[in-house]
């Protein structure tokens, strides 16, 4: 393998080395530079920060990164959820790198943009720079939102114009390789009326354990327009994953939203749905299953901005040696909000006493007719559920394999794409041990 | 795992004192107090507080957040909220070398 790295970590060097060498609109380049600035001026996050008060990231030594580096080894992992699917069009990127790209005439034909974000700035950057770290994931929320808006590299666009139906998914396979760096930032526009699947996977090579991946994914669905986002995350056990993702959803636009969690060390993830067109609607999916030391902290926000939303979130955990996670959930509605159909839960199913799952619901309404709950659960496998399984035949450690698989159908059940069910099933059964 | 690391000198943490080191990608706590050394996890068992920023009183740390105490030399909790002991490491001082097993 043979690389070459621009300088060592994220410092002002670098930073001037890797402006230097791009060719962006200034637009792009005005931004990049305020949020380099706001990376300077702030602080690590600390436990003595609210939304960092479970998340310990003393051991992240950033300086040990360096900049994506320049690759010719396109060597991939195999992608799993898009395994003997027709697709619409496909983007591999390694390292923060894009290494191939994949669109289908007809989509092309029809004005559908997907590929490499960095290309289609330069070429169509009218276009993008309303949406661009804009109006969606804020550059300056945190020190890591700041470090991806000033250095995210490679990435993947996908643009659907007006009226236009993608009925096959596009996929997007990201991977790493030891020690690497991660930029890649997500853009999906949809216009009125239009329709698309993006299938999503991060994996590190085999063999391939540490690294840095910190991210952002951006989703702007017009009015009418209907999306399915499905990101599977099996990052190698050492990496660092930290990512901003904001969908922002107009009028009658629809969303499924499902995520895997399974891999990196520590995972910090805000995952934020705006409801901001009336009668919007959004349904979000987790699945997570942890082990070793593996920290996963996901905060979600369901945002009611506009009259008449529908916003839907399961979350399912499972915990097995000393992991941890946390799940900090918010549905909030605003003034406008009226008729909002807000729900939320969580559960977490723990396989091992050593695990710790943290659970925290909450609600922040300021409109008077609404309708929202949310729940919350812990607890271990049911002695009386593996009796029951025992009275049909099972051995003990059968009926507990089976009583985790189906801890997570629920979630299964609402995926309507077949091979992403069975991709998810998969990962999840790799995962589950012969427990005693 | 039965490797020892070494993680800090014995002359660096006054008696009594504390301080917080790393330990095979791993944040614990060593306790200097009364000539002996011991050493938990940096973690509170309430709700995940860095107890090496608490407060030692003799041989109990009170977590910053909530006022946990755990006895530095065994893990276990001394007062609500706690209700679940720390994890506790085997400790071998080596001259001035301060070693730590991880349980």
């Amino acid at each position: 393998m043979s690389q070459s790295t621009l300088t060592t970590g994220f410092n002002q060097e670098s930073f001037d080395a890797f402006i230097a060498l791009r060719d962006e609109p200034t637009w792009l380049t005005d931004l990049r530079n305020r949020a380099w600035k706001h990376y300077c001026n702030t602080p690590m996050p600390s436990q003595q920060d609210e939304e960092w008060m479970r998340t310990d990231i003393r051991l992240l030594h950033l300086d040990r990164f360096s900049l994506p580096a320049e690759t010719d080894d396109a060597t991939l992992p195999t992608a799993v959820l898009s395994e003997g699917v027709t697709l619409s069009g496909m983007l591999a990127m390694k390292d923060s790198r894009v290494v191939a790209t994949e669109l289908d005439a007809r989509a092309a034909a029809q004005g559908v943009l997907f590929g490499n974000l960095e290309t289609m700035v330069r070429e169509h950057g009218d276009l993008l720079r309303p949406h661009l770290l804009s109006r969606a994931v804020d550059p300056l929320h945190d020190k890591f939102s700041a470090l991806h808006a000033a250095f995210w590299t490679g990435g993947t666009l996908l643009y659907v114009p007006r009226g236009v139906v993608l009925k096959d998914p596009l996929c997007t396979l990201t991977a790493l390789s030891e020690g690497q760096v991660d930029l890649g930032h997500t853009l999906v526009v949809l216009e009125d009326d239009a329709e698309a699947t993006l299938l999503s996977e991060s994996h590190s090579l085999p063999g391939c354990e540490s690294g840095l991946h910190c991210g952002a994914v951006e989703m702007l669905l017009a009015p009418e327009s209907r999306f399915r986002y499905v990101n599977l995350q099996e990052w190698g056990r050492g990496v660092w994953h930290f990512s901003h993702q904001k969908a922002l959803l107009d009028r009658d636009a629809s969303l499924q939203w499902t995520i895997g969690a399974l891999g990196s060390r520590l995972a910090k993830v805000n995952q934020h749905v705006g409801l901001v067109g009336e009668g919007a609607d959004a349904q979000v999916n987790g699945i997570m299953f942890s082990e070793g030391r593996q920290h996963l902290c996901y905060h979600t926000l369901q945002h009611h901005e506009a009259p008449g939303c529908h916003s839907d979130l399961l979350y399912k955990s499972a915990l097995q040696d000393d992991s941890r996670i946390v799940w900090r959930g918010m549905i909030k509605v605003d003034p406008l909000g009226q008729k909002t159909n807000g729900y939320q839960r969580n559960d977490n199913l723990i396989l091992d006493p050593r695990a710790r799952a943290d659970s925290i619901p909450g609600l922040e309404i300021e409109a008077d007719d609404v309708r929202c709950t949310h729940g919350a659960t812990s607890g271990r496998v049911d002695d009386e559920m593996i009796y029951y399984c025992r009275t049909r035949g099972l051995t003990r450690k059968e009926a507990v394999r089976l009583i985790v698989s189906g801890f997570f159908q629920q979630v299964s059940d609402r995926i309507p794409l077949e091979n992403v069910r069975t991709a998810l099933g998969d990962a999840i059964g790799r995962r589950i041990r012969e427990y005693e | 795992m039965d490797t020892f690391f070494p993680v800090a000198r014995l002359s660096e943490i006054p008696d009594p004192g504390k301080q917080v080191v790393e330990c095979d990608e791993q944040l614990v706590v060593l306790f200097h107090v009364d000539g002996k050394v011991y050493c938990l996890d940096d973690v509170c068992t309430h709700d995940g507080g860095p107890l090496g920023e608490g407060t030692l009183d003799g041989c109990a740390i009170i977590c910053p957040r909530h006022g946990a105490r755990f006895d530095i030399r065994t893990g276990k909790p001394l007062s609500m909220p706690a209700t679940q002991p720390t994890r506790q490491h085997e400790v071998r001082v080596d001259g001035d070398q301060i070693l730590v097993k991880l349980a």
